[in-house]
């Protein structure tokens, strides 16, 4: 599992893990029921506090990426396939909407857009 | 407990090696043996009160699992068993040196240790800081007048000893040893009392 | 036992300086930060602690016990570390061990040891003869080798290189990875704690102005920074302190909601360092 912080930016630490361990959980590199680092030895690892990471975990059990089991430690929930594919098909969404705003910027037709898809998608 | 007393020995491991010159060079001076039972047993316990006053000792003590009371009882029994090291190992430079000795002067020299302790280790705890000068220093003075001051002593001593040996009863050893016992165990609640309200 | 460090209402007076109305909790498994400018009365707060020093008024309870009937069950369960050597200094590291090691119950030699070796320590050299941080290391040394649960440390990382104090931060990491240990260490080097404190105590002038996890902190405190004209009576209420410049101003405020309400985007919104509220909780007005 690979978590880079950074100090500079305005997100809060626990944040910054939070998303980059979701976005493992999501993208499928934590798999169903695999182990995390124990929390004490991920703040030991990332050199930053307990409390960041036990905040972090709280936060990713709240909603509903990991469970812990007290004494054995937490662990990647089974994610519902329907709901994931219901949040990746937001961020497509959202992320077709900028390539929309983007186009009608410098005018780009909506028949050259598709166009564009098109060869990108056989590629 | 044990670990407080013999922490004295450990600390002053290289001091000790000055002990028994000391002590011979009381003997060779013909110092009158009660007095060096007394001194030789002073040596080790009131040197490892100057080592406490310059390290913060206190500060470390009270930070282990002792209690003050413990830390202080030490102190007392400490005393109690260098004294009984000192004069054994007395006894044998005596012996060496054949220089000859009773068990009346052990016993002056041991009372006289004990009262002096009795006065002295309340005073370390109210005047911390400045009284291990001012008993090394009147050490020294005695240790200087001691030579000339000895042998009128001795001659004392003997004729307290003879006097107390002619009059004595078993009754009126028993009555000092009482209340050289009686001063220790108060000096020991006095001191015990004052440590316990000192703060680091 | 969540708090193994308590303090109820504890006041303590000397001529000129005291401690008032202290309540502090230390809570298991978390590193607490302790910090104030010097003289604002953390070592006093550490001595009433260490049972060094019996408060006025109030109660100290660790691991929930009481000083008075469970002194020596407390104590074992405690590691110190204090600012100057507390140590004789002519013996070397093997007479300390010799003097301290017998003082507890769970003395762990082969630990000792371990650490000896992990710090580079030499054992036959007078304490003396060591450097600053190599005392700091010999203390720490002596105070982990007993299993202690509780890590009490007074100025730790004080006089010591860039480099060994990361190299103390880094081996109290892991220390923490045994979830029943707790460490309270007073500093006035805030940024040692911005990588390793979960809680921070913040004392001045003898009073605990705060005990918060730092991330209460960062969502009650902002530096705040804006124009001068933005400023009246008013405004000001939502800033501890302001410090004016010809240039814009540069505010603590421990309320970031009225701030925002109140200027809006017309003002710039940071996040504060330990160092910045102490610097400005320093200069704040009476408690109006």
């Amino acid at each position: 599992m690979q978590i880079i912080l950074s100090n500079s930016s305005k997100e809060p630490i626990y944040e910054q893990i939070t998303h980059q361990i979701k976005s493992s959980i999501l993208s499928g590199d934590l798999k169903n029921g695999a182990a995390l680092p124990s929390m004490r030895q991920l703040a030991k690892d990332l050199q930053i506090s307990v409390i960041t990471t036990k905040r972090a975990y709280e936060e990713l059990e709240k909603a509903g990426f990991i469970y812990s089991i007290v004494g054995k430690g937490s662990f990647v929930a089974e994610q519902n396939l329907e709901v994931m594919r219901e949040r990746k098909l937001k961020a497509i969404e959202e992320q077709l909407s900028a390539v929309i705003m983007n186009s009608k910027e410098i005018g780009l037709s909506l028949d050259e857009l598709q166009q564009l898809l098109k060869i990108l998608h056989e590629e | 407990m044990f670990n407080l007393i013999r922490r004295d020995a450990i600390i002053q491991k290289r001091q000790l090696l000055l002990f028994i010159p000391f002590i011979i060079f009381f003997i060779v001076m013909n110092s009158h043996p009660a007095l060096i039972f007394m001194v030789a047993s002073i040596i080790i316990p009131f040197n490892a009160y100057a080592y406490d006053e310059k390290a913060e000792t206190n500060i470390l003590l009270n930070s282990l699992p002792y209690t003050r009371k413990e830390i202080i009882a030490s102190r007392y029994i400490g005393a109690i068993v260098y004294m009984g090291i000192s004069i054994g190992l007395t006894s044998l430079g005596l012996l060496v040196f054949d220089k000859p000795f009773t068990l009346t002067d052990l016993a002056i020299g041991s009372g006289l240790f004990l009262a002096f302790v009795a006065f002295t280790f309340p005073l370390f705890y109210i005047f911390r800081g400045k009284i291990t000068t001012v008993i090394m220093i009147s050490f020294i003075i005695l240790a200087a007048v001691l030579p000339p001051f000895v042998s009128f002593l001795a001659k004392h001593l003997t004729i307290i000893t003879d006097l107390i040996a002619s009059l004595s009863t078993s009754a009126l050893y028993t009555g000092v040893a009482v209340v050289i016992v009686l001063l220790y165990a108060v000096s020991w609640g006095v001191t015990t009392s004052i440590y316990q309200r000192k703060a680091f | 036992m969540e708090n193994v460090v308590e303090l109820k209402g504890v006041a303590k007076n000397f001529k000129g300086f005291s401690v008032n109305n202290m309540n502090l909790q230390v809570k298991q498994g978390f590193v607490t930060g302790f910090i104030g400018a010097n003289g604002a009365g953390k070592s006093t707060t550490i001595k009433m602690i260490m049972n060094l020093l019996k408060p006025d008024v109030g109660e100290v309870k660790i691991f929930g016990l009481d000083y008075a009937t469970h002194e020596k069950a407390i104590k074992e369960r405690i590691g110190f570390v204090y600012d100057g050597n507390v140590f004789f200094e002519g013996l070397n590291l093997k007479d300390i061990k010799r003097i301290v090691g017998p003082a507890y119950k769970k003395w762990d030699d082969a630990l000792f040891y371990q650490y000896v070796e992990q710090f580079k320590l030499p054992l036959n050299k007078a304490i003396k003869t060591f450097s600053k941080g190599m005392q700091m290391k010999a203390s720490l040394a002596v105070a982990l080798s007993h299993h202690a649960e509780l890590i009490i440390m007074d100025e730790p990382t004080a006089g010591l290189d860039p480099i060994f104090r990361r190299e103390l931060l880094d081996l109290l990491q892991e220390l923490m990875l045994d979830g029943s240990r707790t460490i309270f260490f007073s500093t006035h080097i805030t940024t040692d704690l911005d990588r390793i404190a979960d809680y921070i105590a913040f004392i001045q002038n003898g009073e605990l102005v705060f005990t918060q996890s730092i991330h209460e902190v960062a969502e009650t405190y902002a530096l705040v920074k804006g124009g001068m004209d933005l400023l009246d009576r008013d405004t000001e209420k939502a800033f501890v302190h302001v410090h004016p410049a010809p240039t814009g101003f540069e505010a603590l405020t421990d309320n970031i909601k009225a701030v925002n309400t109140i200027f809006g985007d017309s003002v710039v919104i940071e996040r504060a360092s330990l160092e910045e509220i102490m610097y400005y909780m320093k200069g704040r007005k009476s408690y109006v």
